[in-house]
């Protein structure tokens, strides 16, 4: 299992556009793929999970992966967050 | 007064009273299912969920806008969430729970936890939500009940989306304009509505938040807005426009029945451009003789796949049915390589205007080029079906593509297929290169059509859909004039037609000039049929051809411009 922690830098943070691509990054692997905010888990391959974090810019989210390719799962979606989602 | 703006898809003045019509709402009557339902529960889940996520797919192959397909591939995402389904299976399988009470709750309980964000942002997305459970919960409840029913004569319609099959429908009733708050340009509704040639607006952000029903309102779909509420100074603006065009379209109706020919009697052939079936309605209404250009694109956007053989065939064999004794020139499939790229496993383009596109893409992949070659001459089985080529470049091409259909005919007639084996080749000349030796192609074709919006796209080295260069795009440009003349001459050297099916030819301005120029044939939209055929047989050919043979002598595009915006030509 790894864990991995990422702050939103992306000013409009998680609304439906990154939250679609996370979870379709995340669906190419078969790690199971959990996010964490305060006190909220949810599924990473779930679209409403995803969304319903309403994650703001500034943000801090805990990514958790756990299978055979949980590196690459966790290097995507870590790469995500740090090109902004390809918005500024 | 409030004003709200929209994109035009068909223009026009208007002046009236809202009725909105709201989309129906799905009542759940069953609340609980038995054990033993409970697999052919879950079994409706999945077909519904499949019918849902193909209703998308469709949305997604139609929409050009590229904010709106990233919000129909998240709903497709919320579909396929493996959380929805594990929650779906517990409530039904665990809970007995109806199939649609499982879907309400699991939606409620999503839609409520949006409501509790605080972050304005974050907080509208419920409506995504909404949209989906909508969507499929009318799957589920089957839900066909009509609601237009209660839609009054004389109203400008006000939804929040449509059908193509509800625009059929609402335009059967006497509605004066369409406003819709979603939708797109080149919609399917969009194109019917354009077709009917009834003013229609539609993506207006806001606009069921601001209109009640029985507002008086403006609508203005030659500039794209809707005017709510109007104050008196506004109206007494709009009024005269509005009754001038009342006059107008009730004048145009007269022309139906009457010939397309000038002053001094030359007949004109007057077509239609379709792009999807179901103009067919309004072309035949205004008794349009033929159809002069039937783009069969669409047979390949809506699609998982290609169609095949038959299901082409059935298509076109209608339409020629349809038309009969008129003539239907069906042009093989014209798009850039970018809109097929999933299907035919196309590399991407970085200029894909020019590459790969219209009959490169045919060329490229006989086997789909011979299954609609193959459908279009088993079609032709009265002989009123043209075949036509877009984006021809050279005569060597059309040499290569009479083999292909020399081949698909042989093969046709030996397989036993019933058809007019004649039928009439021609090439689109929408490339520089095509109009300079349209001499040559037209020794090998029974007709041309000059495809205007790229051949001024072309000849001046300016995209169309790029507003920064918008001032360059002149269609009377003297080098398209010269272009449009050359190809014109050569096919009547060789004892051939010459049409025009592009945007030129149903812009009032350029009509005479065009006649001028030798142009036999029009073919334009169904919505604008009516009024060329008026701009037509006011024409006295005499005169227009004087007036093209001058203005080929002009230097610059504003000497043309000032000429046939002159009053007297």
């Amino acid at each position: 299992m790894i864990r991995k922690t990422i702050v939103i830098v992306n000013k409009l943070g998680m609304h439906a556009r990154p939250a679609t691509m996370i979870v379709k990054a995340a669906s190419k692997y078969r790690s199971e793929f959990k996010i964490r905010k305060d006190n909220m888990e949810i599924n990473g391959k779930s679209i409403m999970g995803v969304m319903t974090l309403a994650a703001e810019y500034g943000s801090s989210l805990e990514l958790i992966a756990d299978g055979v390719d949980e590196e690459y799962l966790i290097d995507e979606i870590a790469g995500l967050f740090a090109a902004k989602f390809d918005e500024e | 007064m409030k004003t709200l703006k929209g994109v035009p898809v068909s223009s026009g003045i208007t002046i009236g009273k809202v009725q909105i019509i709201a989309r129906p709402k799905l009542k759940i009557r069953r609340k609980n299912i038995r054990q033993e339902q409970i697999e052919t529960e879950l079994q409706k889940f999945e077909k519904c969920l499949q019918a849902a996520i193909n209703e998308i797919d469709q949305l997604i192959s139609l929409s050009e806008n590229i904010d709106n397909r990233n919000i129909l591939n998240t709903h497709k995402m919320i579909l396929r969430d493996p959380e929805f389904h594990k929650n779906i299976n517990k409530m039904v399988a665990e809970d007995l729970l109806s199939l649609e009470m499982a879907i309400k709750n699991h939606f409620s309980s999503i839609i409520e936890i949006f409501n509790n964000i605080e972050n304005e942002y974050f907080s509208q997305r419920s409506s995504d939500f909404e949209d989906v459970a909508y969507r499929l919960l009318s799957k589920i409840l089957d839900k066909k009940n009509d609601k237009f029913a209660e839609l009054q004569d004389d109203v400008i319609l006000v939804t929040e989306n449509i059908t193509p099959s509800e625009v059929t429908r609402v335009f059967q009733k006497k509605i004066k304009a369409l406003c819709t708050e979603k939708g797109s340009k080149n919609s399917h509704s969009s194109i019917i509505a354009r077709s009917m040639n009834l003013p229609t607006l539609v993506s207006i952000t806001g606009l069921t938040d601001n209109i009640k029903n029985g507002d008086d309102v403006i609508v203005d779909a030659n500039e794209g807005v809707l005017i709510i509420k109007p104050d008196e100074s506004t109206m007494h603006r709009f009024r005269p426009l509005w009754e001038y065009e009342k006059q107008e379209r009730i004048k145009l109706a007269q022309l139906v029945d009457e010939d397309c020919i000038t002053q001094d009697g030359r007949t004109i052939n007057l077509m239609s451009n379709i792009e999807i079936p179901a103009e067919l309605d309004q072309v035949l209404k205004i008794r349009s003789k033929g159809i002069g250009l039937f783009r069969t694109e669409f047979l390949f956007m809506g699609h998982k796949g290609l169609p095949d053989e038959d299901e082409q065939y059935e298509i076109y064999l209608h339409i020629a049915e349809k038309l009969y004794p008129h003539p239907v020139v069906i042009r093989t499939i014209d798009v850039g390589g970018d809109k097929l790229s999933q299907i035919l496993n196309i590399e991407h383009e970085l200029n894909p205007n020019l590459g790969t596109r219209g009959i490169r893409i045919s060329l490229k992949h006989i086997p789909v080029f011979k299954t609609q070659i193959r459908a279009i001459l088993r079609a032709n089985r009265k002989g009123n079906i043209r075949i036509m080529f877009p984006m021809i470049s050279t005569v060597g091409e059309i040499i290569n593509i009479k083999n292909i259909v020399q081949q698909s005919r042989g093969e046709l007639l030996e397989e036993g297929y019933e058809f007019e084996p004649d039928i009439a080749i021609g090439a689109m000349i929408e490339i520089p290169s095509a109009a300079i030796t349209s001499d040559s192609i037209a020794e090998e074709c029974n007709f041309l059509s000059i495809g205007t919006n790229d051949l001024v796209q072309y000849t001046l080295a300016v995209d169309r859909d790029n507003d920064t260069v918008e001032q360059y795009y002149i269609p009377h440009h003297p080098s398209v004039l010269r272009l449009i003349k050359m190809t014109a001459e050569n096919c009547h050297q060789h004892g051939i037609k010459v049409a025009i099916c592009g945007e030129m030819a149903s812009e009032k301005k350029y009509i005479p000039l065009l006649v001028g120029l030798g142009i036999d044939e029009f073919s334009v939209s169904p919505g604008r049929l009516l009024m060329v055929k008026n701009e037509i047989r006011k024409c006295k050919y005499q005169d227009v051809r004087k007036m093209a043979e001058d203005i080929l002598h002009y230097k610059t595009y504003i000497d043309v411009y000032t000429r046939i915006t002159a009053k007297e030509c």
